[in-house]
């Protein structure tokens, strides 16, 4: 039963991936065949999340496969944005007219990409999953330069090589921490799964533990878009395929938080948790601020959407250095934040292809061209910015208000200060956009579509998150923050 | 005998030894370059033929030369020889620890070169100012690597003392084979192909005064003090080839002041020169000479490379 | 013979950091890429070493592997890289070579530091390579920082995956099987993707 499981949430995109690979002809159909498998893998996700959310046990598979509430999470918002991201891609989207070359390479990289994503979250082997995270800097770097022009693929080779060099070095904290394990005389061939070092940390050293973190966090950091190391977030995430860039803004970031979360747990019973607090908090302090007080002078859409990414990681950062009311906090931040951010990037594509730019100053007068695309930015930026009723603004209340608890005032009175930026800024930039004479030239007026209607969905859901927690995702939450805080 | 007789006879024969055999290290060089260059080359007592003539020649001093010309020759003679007094050549008992140990004799040499490029400088010529400011910066950047290269030796034998670094060498030869000595021993030779002015930073043997660092500080001397600087140059080779082998590779030296140990320290020692002369002549044929600009480049790195092995020695013990 | 077995891996382990040494002072692309090879083919060594001593078996398996990967397939995909490359020219690194190489000295000696306390507790007989290993890494990593073409770029990159592959094995004598597959998959992969995002930038900026 839990192999059927696990089967239905990992098997249809690797086998969307590979149909595509091998099909050369009809991309239109092998599009649509695509937009009805990644719905089974989140039929599949949805499915654990309520076994474990009524208090199940954590779904097992062999050796390697262990899918427990916090991995049920991340899988469910992985499958939700990929199921979104490949619905409205290339080959699908009836306005956009791509060739079939590139609906093709769309098609078999964005499936392997969600799959190597669902494969990090669902492997108890750390190694394995430092492997998936590699594997989805690879799948992905190919993806970005789609529409080859300079910028693009100029973006791709940073995010290629930071990336790369980043998760080498989260490579060298899962090495340290290994060597220090197999010392302690555990079985090697377990030796780095998360439950087996959760139970060998005590014989930990903790100088090895705590070089250990510090290479974690600064190599998964680097893939979470944690400063200093954000450098390449802005490029990749802006001149990729608006598809691309839900997925990887919407919820790569998250698995990559995920992997420092994992870690953080066992350097905990390690070392106590005062270590990795401190520095998760320094970090997501020094993120959010890069990406608060970015947000005010950029002039790219894309490029203002990914720097919002930069700021809600660190404050999700930030919120799992603060106890299990941050944790929580955090978790329900970055759930809402993958439905904020993948519906507000998809809905970008819609403006980039309907104005031909991606500048601001380009795109205004959206009310009064795309009205129904315009509520809907609206409402996406409003949740980025915090604004109630959306989801984003309990969790970041919920932030502030364990900020307090755990005894942080000055620095939280900072979060709040930047949070408060960055909202200011989002307004500016959402009414430069909204309002003002559209330029010439640009078709008016829009019909509803199947585009349109899809988007809307996660806006009520955002909505609905905000107003009061579902009981079920309550449950889940208060699983996975006992994963992370026992 | 006296000890106090002993000790001075010691340091007195060791010092002999260096200054009596040094032209014939530079002839020897010569010749096996010359052979490998497919020249017949000239005998290895060339030098010496050499030496004598010079000496014997009248010398022209320019007008606007100062007293430092005059005692610059001397002052390197007596810097090279008090230097060479210092260095273990066949034994490793050294009464001239007492004395003086490693950073004396850096010094020593410093001192030599010092004079040298004040000597240079003097006469007010264009030639000579280039070559001892070219001289001072080279120096400059294998002194620190000279100074690192001793701590490494320092540090795994716990002295700085030459004779007692050979000594301790010589009975726990695992120090020898550790990465940190290894380095140490690279980094000493670049400084020393450095500090003689060979081949790749300096050629001996041109004629093109561009091109010259040793040999523009000296265009304007001639006569004995040419023959004087001359062969303190050749001792100064023969010193550092002496302290490289001897400090590196101490196999073959005497451990206490037997005749027969001793014999056997000395051809120990001319067989080391041998091979590492044959060595420098190779690599002299087979590079070709950096440009100026590129000699901090080699310099740099044999620093690191110093650098490498003194952390290693100092973090591996 | 222990001893032995731990001054062969530390010189072998100095050899490769003194390869990145070379990296650093080079010029042209040619001996970055023999470099990064005779690298891979000293780390295989050591790999053989630490399997005939350690009597782990599946390293001699591994460090076939790194012989074929990283000393034979990657350099050839590396050298077809360079040959496409429009300009002939010396590479340009960022920091001159003297400061440079310093600095990879000042970082070697911080990996020394760094690496102390993780030396003194293991009790391998290897583990006084451990440093150098860590050291490897870091100056891998500058390397990376400091170049500004590309194909410097990724051998830094490669050279700081044979850092960490010698700091897993003298730690601990390699890491789980699947796990060193998977990260030769992801090397072999990875320079496949930046070849094919390489030809992309030549291309788009050829004009």
């Amino acid at each position: 039963m839990d192999l059927m499981v696990v089967l239905a949430l990992l098997t249809p995109p690797f086998a969307a991936g590979v149909l595509a690979l091998g099909v050369r002809r009809a991309p239109a159909r092998v599009a649509w065949l695509n937009v009805l498998t990644m719905p089974i893998s989140l039929v599949a996700a949805g499915a654990i999340a309520v076994r474990l959310a009524t208090g199940g046990t954590p779904v097992v598979v062999g050796e390697m496969w262990r899918i427990d509430a916090l991995s049920a999470l991340l899988a469910v918002l992985i499958a939700s944005v990929a199921t979104l991201a490949v619905a409205l891609g290339p080959g699908t989207a009836r306005e956009e007219h791509s060739q079939a070359a590139e609906i093709r390479t769309f098609r078999i990289y964005v499936n392997l990409f969600a799959f190597t994503m669902l494969v990090a979250v669902s492997t108890v082997n750390l190694g394995l999953m430092w492997v998936a995270i590699e594997a989805t800097t690879v799948t992905s770097a190919l993806l970005i330069p789609l529409h080859r022009t300079k910028a693009s693929v100029d973006a791709s080779w940073k995010y290629l090589l930071i990336g790369s060099v980043g998760i080498a070095l989260a490579f060298t904290g899962t090495v340290l921490a290994y060597v220090d394990v197999a010392a302690t005389g555990v079985d090697i061939n377990v030796a780095l799964h998360w439950t087996a070092l959760r139970e060998a940390a005590t014989a930990l050293h903790p100088q090895v533990a705590r070089l250990a973190f510090v290479f974690l966090l600064v190599g998964f950091g680097t893939k979470a878009g944690l400063a200093p190391t954000h450098t390449w977030l802005p490029d990749a995430h802006s001149e990729a395929p608006s598809p691309l860039s839900a997925m990887m803004s919407g919820v790569l970031l998250a698995v990559a938080l995920y992997a420092v979360a994992r870690w953080k747990v066992i350097v905990d019973v390690a070392v106590g948790s005062v270590f990795t607090d401190s520095l998760l908090i320094v970090v997501g302090l020094a993120t959010l601020a890069v990406g608060s007080l970015s947000l005010l002078s950029q002039t790219h859409f894309k490029r203002l959407l990914a720097f919002s990414s930069i700021e809600h990681m660190g404050l999700a950062c930030f919120g799992l250095a603060l106890g299990p009311l941050g944790t929580f906090a955090a978790l329900l931040h970055l759930t809402g934040h993958a439905l904020a951010k993948s519906t507000t990037f998809l809905l970008s594509g819609r403006v980039l292809h309907r104005f031909g730019s991606g500048t601001i100053s380009a795109t205004r007068g959206l009310l009064a061209t795309a009205p129904k695309t315009a509520v809907l930015i609206a409402a996406g930026m409003f949740a980025l910015g915090g604004l109630p009723p959306f989801g984003l603004f309990l969790s970041e209340i919920l932030i502030v208000k364990a900020g307090w608890a755990a005894g942080h005032p000055l620095l939280t009175t900072a979060v709040l200060i930047l949070l408060l930026i960055a909202f200011g800024s989002l307004l500016v930039q959402l009414h430069r956009m909204l309002f003002g004479e559209p330029p010439t030239g640009i078709a008016q007026g829009e019909r509803a579509s199947g585009a349109v209607l899809l988007l809307s969905v996660p806006v009520v859901l955002l909505a609905w998150l905000g107003l009061s927690i579902p009981a079920p995702l309550q449950m889940l939450l208060s699983k996975a923050v006992m994963v992370i805080r026992p | 005998m006296d000890p106090l007789m002993t000790d001075a006879l010691v340091i007195a024969a060791q010092t002999a030894f260096l200054i009596v055999i040094a032209p014939a290290v530079v002839g020897y060089v010569r010749l096996i370059k010359a052979r490998l260059q497919g020249r017949r080359g000239a005998t290895i007592i060339q030098p010496y033929r050499e030496l004598r003539k010079t000496f014997r020649k009248g010398m022209v001093i320019a007008e606007s030369a100062s007293w430092i010309f005059h005692v610059a020759p001397f002052a390197i003679v007596g810097a090279t020889t008090a230097a060479a007094s210092l260095a273990p050549v066949v034994s490793t008992v050294q009464p001239a620890d007492l004395v003086g140990d490693l950073f004396v004799l850096a010094a020593l040499l410093m001192l030599g070169t010092f004079f040298l490029a004040l000597g240079g400088l003097d006469p007010g010529t264009a030639f000579g100012g280039m070559g001892s400011s070219r001289e001072m910066t080279v120096a400059a950047l294998t002194e620190p690597t000279i100074a690192i290269a001793v701590l490494t030796l320092a540090l795994t034998t716990g002295s700085t003392s030459l004779g007692a670094i050979t000594g301790t060498v010589l009975k726990t030869p695992a120090y020898a084979i550790g990465p940190g000595h290894a380095l140490a021993f690279a980094a000493f030779l670049i400084a020393l192909i450095a500090e003689t002015g060979r081949l790749p930073v300096d050629n001996p043997s041109t004629h093109l005064e561009l091109t010259m660092i040793h040999e523009a500080m000296i265009l304007e001397y001639s006569g004995p003090y040419l023959a004087l600087i001359e062969w303190a140059a050749a001792v100064r080779l023969t010193l550092l080839l002496t302290l490289a082998a001897n400090l590196f590779l101490p196999w073959g030296m005497a451990t206490s002041l037997v005749p027969a140990a001793l014999t056997v320290g000395l051809c120990a020692i001319v067989v080391k020169l041998a091979i590492l002369g044959m060595l420098l002549a190779l690599l002299e044929t087979r590079v070709a000479k950096l440009r100026l600009f590129r000699v901090p480049e080699l310099l740099a790195l044999s620093f690191t490379l110093a650098l490498l092995g003194a952390a290693s020695s100092f973090f591996t013990k | 013979m222990e001893a032995a077995f731990s001054r062969i891996t530390m010189t072998a382990a100095s050899a490769m950091l003194l390869l990145a040494l070379v990296v650093l002072w080079r010029r042209h692309a040619g001996a970055y890429i023999t470099a990064f090879r005779t690298q891979s083919i000293a780390l295989a060594v050591t790999g053989a070493v630490v399997a005939s001593y350690g009597g782990a078996s599946e390293l001699f398996f591994v460090s076939f592997m790194i012989l074929v990967v990283k000393g034979w397939i990657v350099p050839s995909v590396l050298s077809g890289m360079d040959a496409k490359r429009q300009s002939a020219r010396e590479l340009r690194p960022l920091l001159n070579t003297e400061t440079s190489l310093l600095v990879s000295g000042a970082l070697a000696v911080a990996a020394y530091e760094i690496s102390r306390p993780l030396a003194e507790v293991m009790n391998l007989p290897t583990r006084g390579g451990l440093p150098i290993a860590l050291a490897l890494v870091f100056v891998s990593l500058f390397i990376v920082v400091s170049r500004r073409e590309v194909i410097a770029q990724i051998v830094g990159f490669l050279m700081l995956e044979n850092g960490i592959a010698l700091l897993a094995l003298l730690g601990a004598y390699g890491v789980p099987l699947i796990v060193e597959l998977g990260v030769f998959l992801d090397v072999l992969l990875g320079v496949l993707v930046m070849q094919a995002v390489v030809y992309q930038i030549h291309d788009t900026s050829a004009d």
